[in-house]
């Protein structure tokens, strides 16, 4: 695969990660695949770039105030484990398995997608004692309604475990899984959409770290390939975030759509009839 | 003269504390992102420069966090700073970025906050990823 085209893939899978707000793995996994990467240099090389985008993306919305650090905190002790395992297993595991997992993953943040969001604030929710004992409660200005909001986050001793298997999917398959981590922070925590999608951004860059550690030993790593995809995927997302201002128009969302259930159909088939 | 412990200030001195904590982090994310991909391009652009050629063919044979900075690191002592060191830097700077995130977290809650449970928490996380990096 030429430098050129390797740079090209990341940019756009960037572009798209960050105007969909998927991050680029999804994107590039299977692209970097098709053009004859090995399965799991793709990821190797993947989830190194997504400590880039998300501690770049998280670096912004940590200074606006919107990410609850502590619910962040708390939840990375369960993701970074989760990944550790996540990425021990991919080592040993099966190409095929690999892809049919990745496809499987891939219509599943479909489905979670083209649920429609329930807007509702969750402003009236009981917390129970062990999220209260964790402190997970916060406010935020919003702008859209320039409003403070204050919200509570609850069921605390559900959302670690179940964070446990949103890390491990993000180290097995080299992605940031912000799409199960929002899911969880959504409807186990009930925390607010803004809440939720910053928060995870912080999570998914430790998260990361803990997955490319073992690639790194393993020694998967391979620093030629890393730098064209790391500068790809960060210029990529600026692009898209700066310069296009979240097209969250009804027509972005069906391509993206779209693009994940080909993406996710095509990962399926290669894993069942042996690449 | 005593000052007038009024609402207003009261409130301001908990946003100002709050305020800290989330700069900070903010920081140590966009300073580590933004010198790992300086690291990153200037290898690449230095290789270009020295090759017409941006294709590298090099991958670390099972080596840990620890064990690639201090090859890194000797390279460049040694003057044999070239592109590649540069990479590898760029990736080791990357990889710290979260890392120095969390430690600064655990100092943040041991000291301003003084928050045991969470000094314990990042304490947790910071013991695993120190783990993770060390890695054999």
């Amino acid at each position: 695969m030429s430098f050129h085209l390797l740079f090209l893939v990341s940019v756009v899978a960037g572009f798209v990660g960050a105007m969909s707000g998927m991050g680029g793995g999804v994107i590039l996994i299977p692209v970097l695949t098709f053009f004859g990467m090995d399965i799991k240099n793709a990821i190797a090389v993947s989830i190194v770039s997504v400590i880039a985008t998300s501690s770049g993306s998280a670096s912004t919305y940590v200074r606006d105030r919107i990410t609850n650090l502590k619910v962040g905190m708390f939840l990375e002790m369960f993701t970074i484990v989760g990944a550790l395992a996540g990425a021990a297993i991919t080592l040993v595991s099966g190409r095929r398995f690999l892809f049919i997992l990745f496809g499987v993953v891939l219509l599943f943040s479909w489905a979670a997608l083209f649920r429609q969001r329930n807007e509702d604030q969750h402003s009236t929710v009981y917390q129970d004692h062990f999220s209260q004992w964790l402190e997970l409660q916060g406010s935020y200005y919003d702008q859209s309604i320039r409003e403070t909001v204050t919200y509570c986050g609850t069921r605390a001793y559900l959302g670690g475990p179940f964070m446990f298997g949103a890390g491990m999917i993000a180290g097995l398959l080299g992605i940031g899984a912000g799409a199960l981590k929002v899911l969880i922070h959504d409807l186990v925590m009930r925390l607010p959409p803004k809440v939720s999608t910053t928060t995870s951004n912080l999570i998914i860059g430790v998260t990361a770290l803990a997955g490319t550690s073992v690639y790194l030993s393993a020694g998967m790593m391979d620093p030629g390939l890393a730098a064209p995809v790391i500068l790809g995927v960060v210029l990529g997302a600026t692009l898209g975030t700066h310069l296009l201002v979240r097209l969250t128009n009804q027509m972005v969302r069906r391509i993206f759509l779209g693009i994940l259930l080909i993406l996710g159909a095509e990962m399926i088939i290669r894993g069942v009839v042996g690449v | 003269m005593v000052q007038e412990q009024t609402p207003a200030n009261s409130e301001k001195a908990t946003t100002s504390h709050h305020f800290d904590m989330e700069i900070l982090i903010g920081y140590i994310l966009l300073v580590g992102v933004l010198l790992s991909v300086a690291l990153l391009a200037i290898g690449l652009i230095w290789r270009w420069e020295r090759s017409g050629n941006l294709r590298f063919q090099h991958t670390i044979v099972g080596m840990n966090f620890s064990e690639f900075v201090l090859t890194s690191l000797r390279q460049m002592a040694s003057n044999e700073l070239r592109p590649r060191v540069m990479l590898n830097m760029g990736i080791a700077v990357l990889m710290l970025t979260p890392f120095v995130r969390v430690l600064a977290s655990v100092f943040y809650f041991a000291f301003a906050e003084r928050n045991w449970k969470y000094t314990l928490f990042t304490g947790f996380v910071l013991g695993v990823l120190t783990y993770s990096l060390f890695l054999r």
